[in-house]
């Protein structure tokens, strides 16, 4: 059986950190190489295979050369939950240490979500290099991670006080507020 | 049935009852009886005892037991025991293939094998070869007879079919089973070597295995030989040596039962591996694709039904392109040209995106490729070595073609046909043109434009719908790419002044849906034209606003007007009037859905906010807002009378909730509700539309004006204030109505320059000062007020002080009635923050003396939520306490208010201080979770730097057991704390606080750590 990703969001387990953490600052060209040589692959795996509704693609510079570490996605809103509908734009940040470190995942603009902070970054386990981010989870898994954190968020890793408060303390409104949300980025 | 009966059971009756229709837990519980005889000492009995037994499946459960063995109890075997083994399987094996047992009970007894291998390779070396020179002899056979024997090629040469086919299946499993453990790992790196070693044998083996079967024509050979070819080529150190068998691997191509298998090894070796291929290798392909063979494949493929005969022809041809794609883009050779002429051609197969035709979407992903190859190669090559651009563009040429015709819609009827899937496959198929055309632009720019420009002109005069929809989707697509460059504008002109927009303003039914869909949307996408082109503006807004009562269509127009208007609302002031006289005119006769109603709102401000003139301004924006306040009176009266609800009226069936259908008829009050926040979320648009969509230039130096609203202005915020204030009053109990409140606040905070939300200071402050704890939504208020706090620092000093000094006693009073520091974690985080923001710049206000009960509130608060489990607040009271410790208002001048400052800041840390060293030793001796480590050593670096006392008050914490995590102090000794603080106070908050903090936290938790937090 393939190996499964577990994904939970936020702090927990903690796990000891895959890498040093004061492993030197300083990109190799290999590590360079290695970070392009990953996202061209996960590009070509994306293009070959992806979830129906998403989308996932590297933005592109000024004269229209790709820049493969800065990737435009949409995140869908699970069918059958409150989120149905809904299409979420996230920014997909690749650092030069990547596949090493995660990605960085923001919503654009920023989301109400307990698990999102005020600045749109998403706080979710495997996006996290101390805790259960491992350098063979793909861009899709990234990606249904998020998709799955939607409707199912942790209470126990907050990252903004408005929706989390809101989640714990007054579910209806909670699920008002997500439906009112979902109204604003509807799916074309 | 006792547990000791059912271990009593002869085992075959057992096995067979597995097999049986039996109910769950009586199989479960034989499954259970046969796992523990496997695992136990008597498993190697049992396995010789039952592997020649005449059924199969009892065989298959002795090759599972000796797997099994072989995986839990190699380790107890000696070397001779091993061999000995070793012997009789290999004899097993053979002698099952003499007996007719099933191809999966010899496939099991060749997994035992190799299951031996990687627990005994050292003493099975030559594995293959002496599995080869056993099958010969036709029994197992000590491996000491192996020096005397033929050279393996002869051994294999002496093989009957079905014997090689054996040999085949055992090398399968080897290459399959040794590829899987991870060659880098000193474990299994001298198996490995030892794989690497069989690689010649694996290669006489399958030259012979690949070759015609005419010794025996029943048994085929091929088949098995290409799927441990297929295993094989993944390990890395076994492609050497296998290069030699491909062109044996192409030959299987002709035979048809082969096609399937050897396309896809080829095309799964040619995407993975393309190096495993040599030049002459490339060359044999490409000329097998220029054979009548090969042409005869891609006319099916193109023509035929890729449900039934697959696609795996194309793939096939698309892999050798993606290998090849430098040399084919670079090469202006027939063959080369040729080769790319047939990629293009499968974007034009038969049938419908994506459900018929399956070879489209990979054929579309190679051409993504060949372009971006293009662009990074026009960006790198040196000019002049750009020959082979031209053919290139002509490739580009034919793939945009045939995806403009591709991707056009099926009429409604077939669509509708369609399974979920194929219909959203259908829409990422067209997504996935729109990114391509994107990367052509890169490369064809204005051409491209023109292209569709033409096309869509043609389309146009020939009615033909379905390639106008198409034409107008790719310029939509190339929109981000060109709408705010005007050197476009000649082509785009040709479009919008084109008959297309009478056709989209025509009844409906007169053109199909999606054309009208796709028509608007084009509007929307080139917004930056009309800007430029402001003759064509009325026109599409008309077109816009006729499509909104379409159930369909009205959401999508909405968002248009609403884009349209705000990027050109300069030039639609003088039609600011005719606009609300048409947003009254639909209100009467139609109720709008309510996002759509808001968006149209929010367009209509954003014109009069770009109105220069403040009395005509002043007046369209009451003109406006005089029509939301109908619906609050309404609200209200309806809230106070709720006999007044009339379904039939029109005003009330906006409070109606048409997208979420009650079963229930909606009461008064339910439609006084919604009236109201309806109209507020209008109101909300309001003020953002009228935000300033011009950026000034920042002076840094001098000071912002202050606001100075003349009469009507002034009269119009009170108007606005007290409206939402009644509001709140009457339907006090949502929170919904406080969060909109919020936003039409913050929506007047980030303006620079007077206007009708941008309301003066002193009553914002007013508004706050009313709002209890037991407010709705109060946490959010308190939000709110960090985001005034931001704006009055941006704005004219003047007001700043007066705000702070009545806000600052508010917020605390809010959190002094917080029964417990974490009972609502949105009141916490933001009262921090709040007094965060303050003490910042006027620390003198938080000092005053008048305050100084309310202070030390606080104080004891926020280090009460620093000792707490809350996440959020606890790192707003970190972030407090790391910024409060850096303060510095040092004077000299024992006259000047710093200086007092300073003395206060003094006493009140030789206070605070211990009680803030206490907190942090005691979440950094692990009462706190790992995660917040980092924040954590934060105040304490600043508290090191700062203050000379802090190496006595963290020693005093450090040495009193009560405050650390119980248990950490027999785990770390009081020398190794007071050695933790000589690091800490060492650092002088250098970064690498925070790994010498992690370290303390991993001692005082144990071995546990990784567990608890």
């Amino acid at each position: 059986m393939t190996p499964v990703v577990e994904v939970t969001s936020g702090h927990r387990p903690a796990i000891p950190p895959t890498s040093p953490p004061n492993s030197s600052t300083l990109i190799s060209p290999d590590k360079m190489s290695l970070c392009q040589n990953r996202l061209q692959e996960e590009r070509k795996q994306w293009r070959k295979d992806h979830p129906f509704g998403f989308y996932a693609k590297p933005q592109k510079n000024a004269q229209g050369v790709l820049d493969l570490k800065v990737w435009e996605c949409g995140i869908p809103g699970k069918e059958k939950t409150i989120w149905e509908g809904g299409l979420f734009k996230l920014i997909v940040t690749f650092p030069d240490e990547y596949p090493t470190k995660p990605p960085k995942c923001k919503f654009v603009p920023p989301l109400f979500h307990p698990n999102v902070y005020p600045s749109g970054t998403v706080c979710l386990s495997i996006l996290n290099e101390e805790e259960a981010w491992k350098p063979a989870i793909t861009i899709k898994q990234i990606l249904l991670g998020v998709q799955d954190l939607l409707d199912d968020p942790n209470p126990e890793s907050p990252a903004q006080a408005e929706a989390y408060n809101m989640y714990k303390r007054d579910r209806a409104q909670y699920e008002r507020r997500i439906r009112q949300i979902v109204r604003e980025n509807q799916a074309p | 049935m006792a547990d000791g009966a059912m271990e009593q059971l002869p085992l075959p009756t057992s096995l067979a009852e597995v097999e049986a229709p039996n109910p769950p837990e009586t199989i479960s519980r034989i499954q259970e009886v046969l796992h523990r005889l496997q695992r136990s000492s008597e498993g190697w009995q049992l396995a010789q005892s039952l592997i020649a037994h005449r059924e199969d499946n009892i065989r298959f459960y002795a090759a599972l037991t000796l797997i099994i063995k072989l995986n839990r109890d190699s380790a107890g075997l000696s070397e001779d025991d091993a061999s000995s083994l070793l012997e009789n399987i290999i004899g097993w094996t053979i002698q099952a293939l003499a007996d007719g047992a099933g191809s999966f009970v010899v496939k099991k007894l060749c997994t035992a094998l190799v299951t031996f291998f990687v627990h005994f390779s050292q003493l099975w070396p030559n594995c293959l070869r002496h599995f080869v020179y056993c099958l010969d002899l036709g029994r197992g056979s000590p491996l000491e007879g192996l020096d005397n024997a033929l050279s393996t090629d002869l051994l294999v040469s002496k093989l009957d079919r079905r014997k090689l086919r054996l040999a085949i299946w055992f090398a399968t499993t080897l290459v399959e089973e040794v590829g899987k453990t991870d060659m880098n790992a000193p474990k299994f790196a001298p198996l490995h070597d030892r794989l690497v070693k069989n690689g010649p044998d694996v290669v006489y083996l399958l030259a012979r295995g690949f070759s015609p079967p005419d010794d025996n024509p029943g048994v085929k050979t091929q088949s098995d030989a290409l799927t441990c070819f297929q295993r094989a080529s993944h390990v890395p150190d076994l492609v050497a040596p296998l290069r030699q068998l491909v062109e044996p691997a192409i030959n299987c191509f002709a035979d048809e039962e082969l096609f399937q298998p050897t396309a896809e090894l080829f095309s799964d070796a040619l995407s993975n591996y393309s190096s495993f291929f040599t030049p002459e290798h490339y060359a044999t392909l490409a000329t097998l694709f220029e054979s009548d063979w090969a042409a005869a494949h891609y006319q099916r493929l193109l023509h035929g039904n890729h449900e039934e005969d697959g696609i795996a022809f194309g793939l096939l041809l698309l892999a050798y392109g993606d290998a090849k794609v430098q040399d084919l883009m670079r090469s202006t050779d027939p063959r080369s040209q040729q080769f790319l002429e047939k990629l293009s051609g499968l974007l034009a197969a038969d049938g419908y995106l994506v459900g018929e035709d399956a070879i489209f979407v990979p054929a579309l992903e190679f051409w993504s490729t060949f372009i971006e190859t293009m662009i990074d190669s026009t960006y790198s090559d040196e000019e002049g070595t750009q020959s082979w651009k031209p053919f290139a563009e002509q490739h580009l040429k034919m793939v945009v073609m045939n995806s403009w015709r591709k991707i056009r819609w099926p009429p409604p009827n077939v669509f509708a046909s369609w399974d979920s899937a194929d219909r959203v496959a259908f829409g990422d198929a067209r997504k996935d043109v729109a990114d391509m055309l994107q990367s052509v632009f890169t490369l064809e720019g204005i051409s491209l434009v023109a292209f569709f420009a033409d096309l869509f002109l043609q389309a146009l005069g020939a009615q033909s719908w379905t390639e106008l929809e198409a034409s107008a989707f790719c310029l939509g697509a190339l929109a981000d790419c060109v709408s705010d460059d005007s050197k476009y504008d000649q082509e785009l002109s040709k479009i919008f002044s084109s008959p297309f927009f009478d056709l989209l303003g025509q009844a409906p039914g007169a053109i199909p849906l999606r054309l009208r869909q796709t028509g608007l949307g084009l509007i929307e996408r080139y917004r930056e034209y009309f800007e430029r082109h402001a003759e064509y503006l009325p026109n599409a807004l008309n077109l816009l606003f006729a499509a909104l009562g379409d159930h369909i269509l009205g959401g999508p127009a909405a968002r248009s007007i609403s884009t349209l208007c705000s990027s050109c609302r300069s030039i639609l002031t003088s039609e600011a009037g005719a606009f609300i006289q048409h947003y009254q005119t639909i209100r009467d006769s139609q109720v709008l859905e309510s996002l759509a109603e808001e968006r149209i709102v929010l367009a209509i401000a954003s014109i009069v906010q770009a109105i220069n003139d403040e009395d005509q301004r002043l007046t369209m924006f009451e003109s406006l807002y005089g029509i939301l306040k109908k619906d609050f009176e309404l609200a209200v009266q309806l809230q106070g009378q709720p006999g007044l609800l009339n379904l039939q009226q029109p005003d009330f069936l906006r409070g109606v909730d048409t997208s979420n259908p009650q079963t229930a008829a909606p009461t008064a009050e339910n439609v006084s509700l919604n009236i109201a926040l309806r109209s507020m979320r209008c109101l909300a648009s309001m003020a953002k539309g009228m935000q300033d969509s011009k950026e000034y230039p920042v002076d840094l130096d001098s000071e912002p004006p202050a606001l100075d609203p003349n009469g009507r202005l002034a009269a119009l915020q009170t108007d606005i204030l007290r409206v939402l204030i009644e509001i709140q009053r009457v339907f006090h109990t949502s929170g919904e109505v406080v969060e909109i409140i919020c936003n039409i606040f913050r929506a007047g905070f980030s303006e620079t320059l007077p206007g009708p939300f941008v309301f003066p200071p002193g009553a914002v402050t007013e508004y706050f000062v009313q709002q209890r704890f037991e407010t709705a939504r109060i946490g959010t208020l308190l939000s709110t007020a960090c985001s005034f706090v931001g704006s009055l620092y941006r704005g004219p000093k003047v007001y700043v002080r007066p705000q702070l000094e009545r806000l600052l006693p508010w917020v605390i009073a809010i959190l002094q009635a917080l029964p417990a520091p974490d009972a609502d974690t949105e009141i916490s985080v933001n009262g921090i923050n709040f007094v965060d923001k303050v003490a910042s710049k006027y620390l003198d206000i938080l000092f005053q003396p008048h305050n100084s009960s309310l202070l030390e509130f606080f104080f004891l608060f926020s280090i009460k939520v620093l000792d707490g489990k809350d996440p959020l607040p606890k790192f707003a009271s970190t972030e407090f306490w790391a910024n409060f410790l850096s303060l510095k208002p040092s004077s000299a001048d024992p006259s000047s208010p710093a200086f007092s400052i300073a003395d206060t800041l003094t006493n009140a840390m030789t206070h605070l201080g211990p009680l803030v060293a206490r907190s942090l030793v005691r979440n950094l001796s692990g009462h706190a979770a790992r995660s917040e480590i980092d924040k954590l050593c934060e105040p304490l670096k600043r508290l090191v730097v700062t203050r000379p006392e802090a190496q006595e008050w963290l020693r005093a914490a450090l040495l009193d057991d009560g405050c650390l995590l119980p248990g950490a102090a027999e785990r770390v000794s009081a020398e190794e704390r007071v050695a933790f603080l000589r690091k800490i106070v060492a650092l002088r908050g250098a970064r690498t606080t925070n790994q010498v903090a992690r370290e303390f936290w991993m001692a005082c938790r144990g071995a546990q750590f990784a567990y608890i937090s």
